[in-house]
């Protein structure tokens, strides 16, 4: 009878706190739609100064906020987008952007450190030259942390070169930025600054934040006015929105400094699980929260690994036969007993 | 719904299921007579989903009121974002479309080289535009028929379904027997902030449930705004009789009053559309700002037409403030200078 549970599976899993649940019922709210709610006005303008963009948009989702961004910055039929092979966009956001918006990617390969080679972006802009054959190619995304290659933040350096080589080509720069205030804290950047050469950027709260719900998209005022109606005829203009943002301002608000906790704790994690014969964990690139395991003891499958865990409480996501993850998070009945847990581990072993 | 929320239980709903979201789901899909549910985030979601579902295939045709929600309102949504293509059929000032004419819109399968193919026809009730009138169950079965007929599907916005059915006196489950899906809104008259459910069978709500994440709008712990959808679903639709009884009050004296018309028969449910008549001193923008000052507010639908809709946070007593707001506005017109003529 398991009676503690640590749920490692993602930071998505986050409950909303007694001061989300007490900002929620008392949150001033109007119909976002026919008018503003002055709730997630508050929202949109903090995040947009926090990030240093004229304007944000509150979304339901990082899908959506990826999807109206994506789909804003390529409004002309026939558009390409440059992503990594490994993005979340392009694996887990069902094919949206081709499916949903018309825009054909082009994915150039991310390596392991969440980057792509300056030289494969360039090389994957279109000719314009040869536009009676090409889509055109409009936009590059970023993702900072990347998620699939275990959370690996894009330093300001990188971010600015591929800024500089999109103005250079005429092509806009969107950040998925779902997990950007992890890259801001591991890396020691003040976001504004880590975001600065991207026109648009789009920022979770439901994640390590801890919100229940949503994301926030900033930019320039026009690239929001039309976010906005786009956003609209997907079906997310919902109504006293407030309510929501107001959970999601507690977030930005409370949680933010907890970040650093949460990404000594997957260090610590990561290290001891890296002594464990059978398990392997590459501990310089745990720089955030995730934490990519690979089962190096072939007797063993993940999903085996995965049941033995379940059946103690402890839940981590499959990523293949021999892959787990473990996604560190503040949670707010959660013991830091690390110990314990490398113990579950090793018996397991 | 405030305390509903602030102890909502909650869960991840795209890891695994929200237990709030899940109870309302079925709850709404039982009271709706079909197999399964899903909360979305708008009415306009709810239908771009329930539309896009059941024309999956591209070159897909859809049968919609030239007046209609969907068709007006939505941004055109079902085509720009779903490659659907619309067919627009004329709506009778009753809500509903001819039979005939939806008839004479089905695409010929035998013309495929150069038509698209007909895959859904969709109904609107109550009917928004038109002024909340409400489509019959016998109507809507006779649309339900031909659609068997022809093998195509039924959708109902029933964003204010349970006004129609509480206006007919007929239970809502039965209203909705014909169509293969219906979306339901909980943040109009039934008060709630945020969302619709849309119901259909299970095969279609697992196929809608991927939609919804594809457009964004799989949401984490959503419990919570669900659990204040629950509470206007359980408290509010008994409210509505008493909406449709003001509607109809407010109706008869505004109908009274020189300078306005109201089509005082066609106002069934909360929603009344009047006429500012020829001759008169006011147009709809004047009117408006007069109307604003005292505090009541009004929408309007074009120079000289507006709309009033009620609902349970309006009082008898707004009612009777509102029409001496309107008397004083047309009885007492003022000349541009402010002189009382």
């Amino acid at each position: 009878m398991v009676t503690r549970r640590v749920d490692l599976r993602s930071d998505t899993v986050t409950k909303p706190t007694e001061a989300m649940r007490a900002a929620m019922a008392t949150a001033e709210v109007d119909d976002d739609v026919l008018g503003v709610d002055p709730t997630a006005f508050r929202l949109e303008s903090e995040v947009a100064e926090i990030m240093g963009k004229e304007a944000g948009l509150f979304v339901l989702s990082g899908t959506m906020g990826n999807l109206v961004s994506v789909l804003v910055h390529c409004d002309t039929r026939g558009s390409e987008v440059i992503l990594g092979d490994n993005s979340h966009i392009h694996i887990y956001e069902n094919g949206g952007i081709a499916t949903i918006g018309g825009v054909h990617p082009r994915p150039v390969k991310n390596n392991e450190d969440g980057t792509m080679d300056i030289d494969s972006i360039e090389a994957a802009i279109r000719d314009p030259r040869g536009e009676l054959l090409y889509p055109t190619t409009r936009l590059i995304c970023l993702e900072n942390s990347h998620a699939n290659s275990g959370g690996r933040c894009l330093s300001v350096e990188y971010t600015d070169r591929v800024g500089e080589l999109a103005k250079k080509h005429g092509l806009k720069l969107h950040v998925d930025g779902a997990r950007i205030f992890n890259a801001s804290v591991a890396l020691g950047v003040p976001v504004n600054r880590l975001v600065q050469a991207a026109d648009s950027v789009s920022v979770c709260l439901s994640k390590g934040l801890g919100a229940p719900v949503g994301s926030v998209i900033v930019g320039s005022k026009s690239f929001i006015a039309k976010a906005r109606i786009l956003r609209k005829t997907l079906g997310g203009g919902t109504r006293q929105v407030g309510l929501i943002c107001a959970a999601a301002f507690v977030a930005l608000k409370e949680n933010v400094e907890k970040l650093e906790g949460d990404h000594r704790k997957a260090k610590i994690l990561a290290e001891g699980l890296n002594q464990i014969k059978g398990l392997k964990v590459d501990v310089a690139a745990v720089e955030t929260n995730i934490i990519n395991v690979d089962i190096v003891d072939s007797k063993f499958t993940a999903e085996q690994l995965h049941k033995h865990l379940e059946e103690h409480g402890v839940l981590v996501m499959s990523k293949g036969q021999f892959r787990s993850v473990f996604s560190i998070v503040n949670h707010p009945f959660r013991f830091a007993r690390k110990w314990t847990k490398l113990e579950f581990v090793a018996r397991t072993k | 719904m405030r305390a509903a929320m602030a102890t909502a239980e909650v869960d991840d709903d795209v890891l695994g299921a929200d237990p709030t979201a899940v109870r309302l789901e079925s709850e709404v899909a039982t009271i709706m007579g079909k197999e399964a549910g899903l909360f979305v985030p708008s009415g306009t979601m709810g239908n771009l989903i329930s539309v896009l579902v059941h024309c999956d295939k591209r070159g897909s045709e859809v049968i919609l009121g030239d007046n209609s929600h969907i068709h007006i309102y939505e941004n055109g949504g079902i085509s720009t974002i779903g490659g659907v293509h619309p067919r627009p059929v004329k709506n009778n000032d009753d809500g509903t479309m001819d039979i005939n004419s939806i008839e004479a819109a089905i695409r010929d399968p035998r013309g495929e080289i150069v038509y698209p193919t007909t895959r859904l026809i969709c109904l609107e009730n109550s009917h928004a535009n038109t002024g909340g009138r409400c489509l019959s169950a016998e109507y809507t079965d006779k649309v339900g028929e031909l659609a068997k007929k022809h093998g195509l599907k039924l959708h109902i916005d029933g964003a204010r379904i349970f006004n129609a059915s509480v206006a007919l006196g007929v239970p809502v489950n039965r209203l909705v027997q014909a169509a293969d899906s219906v979306s339901v809104c909980l943040s109009k008259g039934l008060g709630a902030p945020v969302g619709s459910v849309i119901v259909g069978s299970k095969s279609f709500i697992s196929k809608a449930r991927i939609l919804r994440k594809t457009l964004g709008g799989g949401m984490r712990q959503l419990g919570f705004i669900c659990a204040a959808a629950f509470v206007a679903l359980k408290e509010n639709v008994a409210k509505l009789e008493g909406d449709h009884k003001k509607a109809k009050m407010l109706a008869e004296g505004l109908n009274q009053i020189k300078g306005l018309r109201v089509n005082v028969a066609a106002v069934e449910t909360n929603i009344i559309f009047f006429d500012i008549l020829e001759g008169s001193k006011l147009t709809a923008e004047k009117l408006y700002n007069n109307l604003e000052e005292h505090g009541v507010l009004v929408m309007p639908e074009g120079p000289y037409r507006m709309r009033i809709v009620l609902h349970h946070q309006i009082s008898s007593s707004d009612v009777h403030y509102t029409l001496s707001c309107f008397q004083q506005a047309f009885n007492g017109v003022h000349e541009e200078n402010g002189n009382q003529v």
